[in-house]
């Protein structure tokens, strides 16, 4: 990926056309969620595709695969442009990583590009398999990050780092009605990196959420775009 | 016009009802179930979840005889279920469109095996169509009802994973978006009655097949004529070409005009890859328009051939004296992402910065996270037992494959549909097991094709154990209903099979029906299932956790003080038992996580001390003290 599509990346763009300006020569923006199955990783995928088709951009999404919902690791991949080809993001190429589950978050940290940006959030969901003590739940994960672990030639020179933005979205959602929606806690994180307006996330937030629980809902995008930026 | 995101199998299902089609049957199968899920929403559609994907198939086809046009989908271990009327269908010809979706999974994201359906369509000569996004799902289906019925033939979309389940914008027909009752009413045809058309005694049969040879011959005219047209396959010449193919930089300093033959998924991962080349798209994959092929051909100095698993298309350029390269770069296995078509472009000699290095798409190291069996799962207390036993086990397809993985770790052989009822049988008359052995099967897997191998069991007389999961839904696929249920697909109210009937019927003798969250009762049923002389049933009757609803419960808690870290109820799995920083003996005491403990219970039977018990009898307790 290359690096002019990360210098517009941060505009909180509200007039019209911004997006269309931001993605203009070929640009793609790939944004990766992750997390585990029954997290809401799916409905964050489809708000964050929503809102680049009603800005009126090109979108692809793949859809998780497999069994998400028995708590397995699951990701979607949503790519941005004028045009795009490909629904899957190739490996380093990851420009936004939101992930629901910190360990998860640093899974997929190899696969963020450099001068990328990395919205983790601090739930820690303990696997079975660790609980057994066959493996080591890294409970560190987000001090990991932080330091650049996990990808490939990390603290080498020439190498630009990612910007790890940490966030405590299920205590985010509680403070505004509850942990349920801390999924759009992060999405409104992850909003302030991307060049829609505020109004473009809501149209699509209200298209993907229960009507009663809208306000909750876009309660949490506003308190999501606070911590996110 | 209007745009939608929409899955490729909600765009199937979509451009289908818009094509008029009236009738819909299929066995849940990933990644094909959304097809059918969808349709099932429509106005004027009757779908139906099938007892098994040739029951499928013949809903469907004996529909499109009817005059309707109908629809039938499935994976492609599915296919090989219906391979019979799939391919007897081809003789006779249908009279109603008949659109036969075709989802492989390279890749096996669910699957059993990754092979090439493609070679369904060649096998019975049926006409292939393969589309590429969401947007082609959507037209391709309607061109595939039109082709049924120019043709008098059932149609094959085949979708790969990648096409299925990824999402794209789809601009939707204007006539028809938005009101979703402004389809026109589809046109039901005269019903056949013809004998010769539709009995396949060789009498018959014999001529058929020669109509059918003529035919396809006249279905690779038309292959070629459209794309000549550019309807089912279209040419994209290079960046910067003009009319010719652009020439690429090589890495040995040279240059090449490459030219790349593909479809569907593949197409799209190639143009991902290597955005200059010229790109022959293929729609049409059976029969292949060789000729328009031959012309691409000509017009550069490297043809490759990019497409999932066989070499299918290669073999057949090969075969028609057309150089090109395909497998040799490309693997043959897997799902063919950008990153491994442009993996290959690069060892074939591309110069190629964006894929030139190997990089990793996540830390393999961090702790793995495969899915588990759902806190209180009815097929837990089974399994468990089944393990402590120390049987050998001959599952099915089902969720209670996921105890093959640790921590149960406990299953030994889960091959395909209806598998373990017979293959239990043969494992038993080549001697069984010292511990003993049992056949694990599901509700649904048993109504699929369980049935005739338990029947075959009685008739031989064959002592085998068979233990059926009954959790009362499709569960591994979403929550699909079967005839256990009370409803269909369509919502109607239905009678719920009577599981334990059949099995009466079939003329089992030992039948007990057993509560999965009994751990003493798992092991005494599974004891006495052994020691019978003949064939024996055991029938498990807790509802799945998730479907149709979620299952809650009142959440058990551990007292600290008496958990003495054995272990035990970590053995069973369960995601809500986690491990506490206090250790006993060198061993982690255990939690468990009140928000999703559902109260099953089993923990709790497993403890030796005693330590668990329900939230509420723990916090009574406490008071009085």
């Amino acid at each position: 990926m290359s690096a002019e599509k990360q210098t517009a990346g941060a505009a909180q763009a509200d007039a019209a056309g911004a997006a269309r300006a931001h993605y203009a020569g070929g640009v793609v923006d790939d944004v990766m969620v992750v997390g585990v199955g029954g997290q809401g990783v799916i409905m964050a995928a489809a708000i964050i595709a929503d809102t680049a088709m009603l800005g009126g951009l090109d979108v692809k999404l793949s859809e998780t695969r497999g069994m998400s919902q028995r708590g397995g690791s699951v990701s979607s991949h949503i790519r941005i442009g004028e045009t795009v080809v490909a629904p899957s993001i190739s490996p380093g190429e990851v420009d936004y990583l939101l992930a629901f589950e910190s360990a998860e978050g640093l899974r997929l940290a190899p696969s963020v590009v450099p001068g990328g940006v990395a919205i983790v959030n601090l739930q820690q969901i303990v696997p079975p398999l660790a609980s057994q003590g066959e493996y080591e739940y890294p409970f560190d994960a987000v001090a990991r990050m932080k330091a650049g672990g996990g990808r490939d030639g990390a603290g080498q020179a020439g190498d630009a780092g990612y910007r790890v933005v940490a966030v405590d979205g299920n205590a985010v959602g509680e403070r505004v009605g509850s942990v349920k929606v801390a999924g759009v806690v992060l999405v409104g994180a992850l909003s302030t990196h991307l060049p829609f307006s505020a109004g473009t996330w809501e149209k699509a937030i209200a298209a993907n959420v229960p009507a009663s629980f809208l306000d909750m809902n876009l309660a949490a995008f506003a308190a999501g775009r606070e911590v996110g930026a | 016009m209007d745009k939608v995101l929409m899955l490729g199998n909600e765009a199937i299902a979509r451009g289908a009802w818009e094509a008029g089609v009236q009738v819909a049957a299929a066995y849940p199968g990933t990644p094909s179930t959304e097809i059918v899920t969808n349709l099932a929403g429509y106005d004027g559609v009757y779908a139906e979840w099938s007892t098994n994907e040739k029951v499928a198939y013949e809903v469907a086809f004996g529909a499109a005889m009817g005059g309707a046009r109908a629809l039938t989908a499935m994976k492609s271990a599915g296919a090989s279920v219906a391979a019979d009327p799939l391919i007897s269908s081809v003789y006779t010809g249908i009279n109603g469109g008949l659109v036969v979706c075709l989802a492989g999974d390279p890749g096996m994201a669910s699957g059993m095996t990754e092979q090439d359906d493609r070679y369904f369509g060649r096998m019975s000569s049926m006409p292939m169509l393969e589309p590429a996004d969401s947007q082609e799902c959507y037209e391709y289906v309607k061109l595939a009802f039109d082709l049924s019925e120019d043709f008098d033939v059932p149609v094959m979309v085949r979708l790969s994973i990648q096409t299925a389940h990824q999402k794209s914008i789809v601009r939707l027909d204007e006539t028809m978006s938005g009101d979703e009752a402004g389809r026109p009413a589809p046109e039901r045809k005269p019903p056949d009655r013809k004998t010769e058309k539709y009995c396949l005694l060789p009498r018959f049969s014999r001529p058929l097949h020669l109509s059918l040879l003529e035919r396809v011959e006249r279905l690779r005219e038309f292959s070629e004529r459209s794309a000549e047209e550019g309807v089912l396959a279209f040419v994209e010449p290079g960046a910067g070409a003009g009319a010719g193919s652009a020439a690429l930089p090589l890495r040995d300093g040279g240059t090449a005009r490459i030219g790349v033959v593909t479809a569907g998924a593949a197409y799209i991962s190639a143009r991902e890859a290597l955005p200059g080349a010229s790109f022959l798209k293929l729609g049409m994959i059976h029969p292949l328009p060789v000729a328009a092929i031959r012309r691409f051909a000509a017009g550069v100095d490297r043809l490759f051939v990019v497409e999932e698993l066989e070499p299918y298309l290669e073999e057949q350029l090969l075969a028609a004296g057309i150089a090109c390269e395909g497998k040799r770069w490309f693997p043959q296995w897997g799902e063919l992402t950008p990153v491994r078509v442009g993996r290959g472009f690069f060892a074939a000699g591309l110069d190629l910065p964006r894929w030139a290095q190997e990089k990793a798409a996540e830390d393999v190291s961090i702790i793995p996270r495969p899915p588990v069996l759902c806190t209180g799962c009815p097929h837990r207390g089974m399994a468990t037992a089944m393990k402590k036993l120390d049987l050998d086990v001959h599952g099915d397809i089902g969720c209670y494959d996921l105890t093959t993985l640790p921590p149960v770790s406990h299953m030994h052989s889960a091959v395909e549909m209806g598998a373990s009822i017979p293959m239990e049988q043969g494992f038993t008359r080549a001697g069984g097991s010292e511990t003993g052995s049992v056949a694990v099967i599901g509700d649904s897997t048993f109504l699929h094709s369980g049935l005739t191998g338990l029947l075959n069991a009685v008739h031989q007389r064959t002592n085998v154990t068979v233990l059926i999961q009954d959790n009362s839904i499709t569960a591994m696929t979403g929550g699909q209903t079967n005839p256990g249920n009370e409803k269909t697909l369509a919502g109607a109210e239905t009678k719920p099979v009577d599981i334990a009937g059949i099995c009466r019927a079939l003329g089992v003798e030992h039948i007990e029906t057993v509560d999965p969250y009994d751990y003493q009762a798992c092991l005494d049923a599974l004891k006495a299932g052994l020691a019978f002389d003949g064939p024996a049933v055991l029938i498990t009757n807790r509802p799945c956790m998730l479907f149709p609803r979620k299952v809650g419960g009142d959440a058990y808690v551990v007292d600290e003080e008496l958990c003495n870290a054995c272990q035990q109820c970590m053995k069973l799995g369960c995601p809500s038992l986690s491990h506490t920083e206090v250790t006993w003996k060198n061993r982690h005491k255990v939690a468990i996580d009140v928000e999703t403990c559902t109260g099953c219970s089993l923990c709790a039977q497993l403890c030796k001390p005693g330590a668990i018990a329900p939230a509420a009898t723990a916090a009574t307790k406490a008071g009085d003290a």
